[in-house]
């Protein structure tokens, strides 16, 4: 399953301000919801109760934060760079600046599983992290998100 | 004259084959082959059907050569056996080797006696022959084949296999005697004969072992004597046993056991010897009943015998297996994946010599049935183990670093060992540079120059370092010195971290993964507990379906923190057909430029 599957090109946030957890989750409901429609509350919420079951920090200063939301008629996702480095409470403790938003509906199953390893295989390459961290615009972390998944699928 | 000319001419022939038999393993494991068959080749080869036209029918030294030989392997197996590895898994492979080998004998006894049409006893005692899984076979395999598979499937196999023989010799033992006409056997005896060869095997390994580890560590050998010793020893207490009608195989393995989980002195090049001995022993093994074997004594029961282990590995294992198994909740890929490795060997044909040396009538038979069904068992299975592994998601995705790891043997008995490592660039000591507290650095050599830690400050490439580590913490040290490289997508994998005390049904129900209704209840801590038999060890998996659950902070054998990795279903997008990979490709280029075009009006300095 390619990024291109959920990720669309306006969906990429190159610099967003936050200066905690909460903050940045806030911010990416935000942003999410005036993209999809979606409501913010309720983004918010269920990114906000996945948080609480466990850090979706993944490490190496990622963090790939997820819910199911019943009302999303498809897979959504959202990636930013924020711009000062937020506490994540991840694993290994590093603070984080790329995050990757999945928002699943209820009944989406195993193509939830899927784009949910698809990203963390994505932006566990270091070399596509490097590169995501000194990309200088929107389109082009756009194009090597997506590259990537095509590469890797070969 | 004419005999020193004979035991020379012996001496040449056999130690050439041998060597032909370790240079075609170049050749086997080019072309895959399983190793163990080029050695039983060669041996026939050399035999009186081959060119080598060698007429080789001495039951007697093959019975001697291959008992040492199984025995040195079974202790090599045990040596290398952590006892927490036993522990976890003493249940279900207790069942499997005891109660599975008589389920095996049976089934595959009804097969002989259908095919063969021979009389019930002669055909169970096919079935016993045949019964037991090879310990040289699935150790080797399980090993050397590059293979690593998840802990307690593994640890499985390989308990089940060193704990097998014992019931399948007795099996055979009495079977022969029932069918030589010896004295009426009534069920209580041959219960009462399990129970004491296995008891006393065991219990002479036990003391064996604590007498080997006793004599290794207070008497000062030469150097080089130690592993010397301990062969030897191993041998002594496999023959005790034998000699006295207890099982000398589950006391070789038992004494393997207590040796590999002590403190002893010159451990290091004990296990370093037995490496090399025990690819002796399995050279020696099978060319050995490779020259045993007359190929044109085997084509008569060649048809029947090929029938006998189709039902064998297509039947009788795999019953065995979910009926021993399936009470101690083995998923259903994994119980496929142990009953695909019930592989036979070197015991079974060793077993098959015994009815010919008791002077049984058409003692022959045996051991032409017997011959083909390992052969046909170490060809399916065993060229196959890998794909299965695979296959039924068995292998470790990412399985323990490959790493090169020198040890230094340390006097007296410490729980420490001194070891060292060449720094690799892209491993993880080169990029975190501070070592783990538990290790203390020893010194470092630096082009050529032997530099004392201070000194020699941050480890750099190519360096060598030389730390003290607390033995039980070694694999975790080799994970610091192997190369994960940066670019390689089997590096370790995202994992999303819960706490122990988080119940499974939420996290199940959040990536609709697959849990029984009665785990739905319990903690992740809990889960591990249970799925592992009380004694979950760091990075043990257990599989939820289409993710995984990794142990972490594993304290006091409860597991405090797990990760959750999605990416458990293998060859996920290598399962896509190449014309739908190539036309994905396609989509993803066309949509690609279109958003080149779209994004080129708002953002002028957008793709190279």
């Amino acid at each position: 399953m390619p990024l291109s599957d959920f990720l669309t090109p306006e969906a990429v946030i190159p610099a967003l301000r936050a200066n905690n957890k909460k903050q940045a989750l806030q911010e990416l409901a935000e942003k999410a919801s005036a993209l999809s429609g979606l409501p913010e509350r309720d983004l918010f919420e269920t990114l906000l109760q996945r948080e609480r079951l466990g850090s979706t920090g993944i490490g190496h200063g990622i963090a790939i934060p997820h819910g199911k939301l019943a009302k999303a008629p498809k897979l959504f996702g959202l990636f930013a760079r924020i711009e000062k480095p937020i506490d994540f409470e991840a694993l290994d403790g590093e603070p984080v600046d790329l995050v990757f938003l999945l928002v699943a509906p209820e009944a989406a199953g195993a193509d939830h599983l899927k784009a949910l390893a698809r990203v963390a295989r994505v932006l566990r390459e270091p070399s596509v992290t490097s590169k995501l961290r000194s990309a200088s615009d929107a389109a082009a972390i756009y194009a090597i998100l997506t590259q990537t998944t095509t590469s890797n699928a070969a | 004259m004419e005999a020193l000319f004979h035991a020379h001419a012996t001496l040449l022939f056999a130690a050439a084959a041998a060597l032909v038999g370790i240079l075609s393993s170049l050749a086997a494991s080019r072309f895959g082959v399983p190793i163990l068959l080029v050695f039983l080749g060669v041996g026939m080869l050399a035999g009186d059907s081959g060119p080598g036209g060698v007429i080789f029918n001495d039951y007697g030294l093959t019975y001697l050569i291959g008992s040492a030989a199984i025995a040195i392997i079974l202790f090599d197996g045990g040596l290398r056996t952590r006892a927490t590895t036993i522990r976890s898994v003493l249940g279900p492979a207790g069942v499997l080797a005891s109660v599975g080998v008589l389920l095996t004998a049976a089934i595959t006894g009804a097969a002989a006696k259908l095919f063969l049409g021979a009389d019930w006893v002669p055909a169970l005692l096919i079935g016993a022959i045949v019964a037991s899984t090879d310990a040289a076979v699935v150790f080797f395999l399980l090993r050397t084949g590059g293979l690593q598979l998840k802990r307690r499937v593994g640890a499985t196999l390989e308990v089940e296999s060193g704990t097998n023989d014992p019931f399948a010799v007795l099996l055979t033992v009495v079977l022969v005697e029932i069918a030589s006409g010896g004295p009426g056997v009534d069920a209580a005896h041959v219960v009462w004969a399990v129970v004491r060869e296995a008891s006393l095997g065991a219990l002479i390994g036990f003391a064996g072992g604590l007498g080997l580890v006793f004599v290794l560590n207070r008497l000062r050998l030469p150097a080089g004597l130690h592993p010397a010793f301990a062969i030897t020893a191993a041998l002594v207490v496999f023959a005790l046993a034998q000699t006295i009608g207890a099982s000398g195989f589950l006391a070789a393995y038992v004494a393997g056991l207590i040796v590999g989980n002590r403190p002893v002195r010159a451990y290091a090049s004990i296990a370093s010897f037995h490496d090399t001995a025990t690819w002796l022993c399995q050279i020696a093994l099978f060319t050995l009943l490779g020259l045993l074997v007359s190929p044109r004594l085997i084509l008569p029961v060649l048809a029947p015998a090929l029938a006998i282990a189709a039902v064998l590995i297509l039947i009788a294992r795999p019953a065995a297996v979910w009926l021993c198994l399936t009470p101690f909740r083995f998923s259903r890929r994994e119980m496929t994946f142990i009953s695909w490795v019930g592989l036979r060997g070197g015991v079974s044909i060793f077993l098959a010599t015994i009815p010919t040396l008791t002077g049984m009538a058409g003692a022959q038979i045996y051991f032409n049935v017997a011959f083909v069904v390992v052969v046909a068992s170490l060809t399916v299975q065993g060229w196959s183990i890998g794909y299965a592994a695979r296959r039924t998601g068995v292998a470790l995705r990412d399985p323990a670093p490959e790493v090169q790891r020198i040890e230094i043997d340390l006097p007296g008995q410490l729980d420490a060992e001194l070891v060292g490592y060449p720094l690799l660039e892209q491993s993880p000591a080169a990029r975190r540079r501070a070592m783990p507290s538990w290790v203390k650095p020893v010194l470092v050599v630096r082009e050529g120059q032997i530099l004392q830690p201070v000194e020699a400050g941050p480890l750099q490439p190519r360096d060598y370092g030389y730390f003290l580590a607390p033995t039980a913490r070694l694999a975790r040290l080799d994970r610091y010195f192997a190369v994960d490289g940066p670019a390689s997508a089997d590096e370790e994998m995202a994992e999303f971290p819960f706490d122990g005390s988080l119940p499974v049904g939420a996290i199940a129900d959040l990536y609709g993964l697959d849990v029984g209704s009665d785990e739905r209840g319990m903690t992740v801590a809990e889960l591990f507990a249970q799925r592992l038999d009380d004694a979950p060890q760091e990075n043990d998996r257990i599989d939820l379906g289409s993710a995984t659950l990794i142990a972490h902070a594993v304290v006091d054998e409860r597991v405090r923190l797990a990760g959750l990795i999605l990416e458990a279903t293998p060859e996920e997008d290598d399962a896509a057909p190449g014309p739908r990979r190539w036309r994905e490709r396609a989509t993803d280029k066309l949509k690609e430029a279109r958003i080149k075009l779209r994004l080129a009006r708002g953002a002028p300095d957008s793709l190279g």
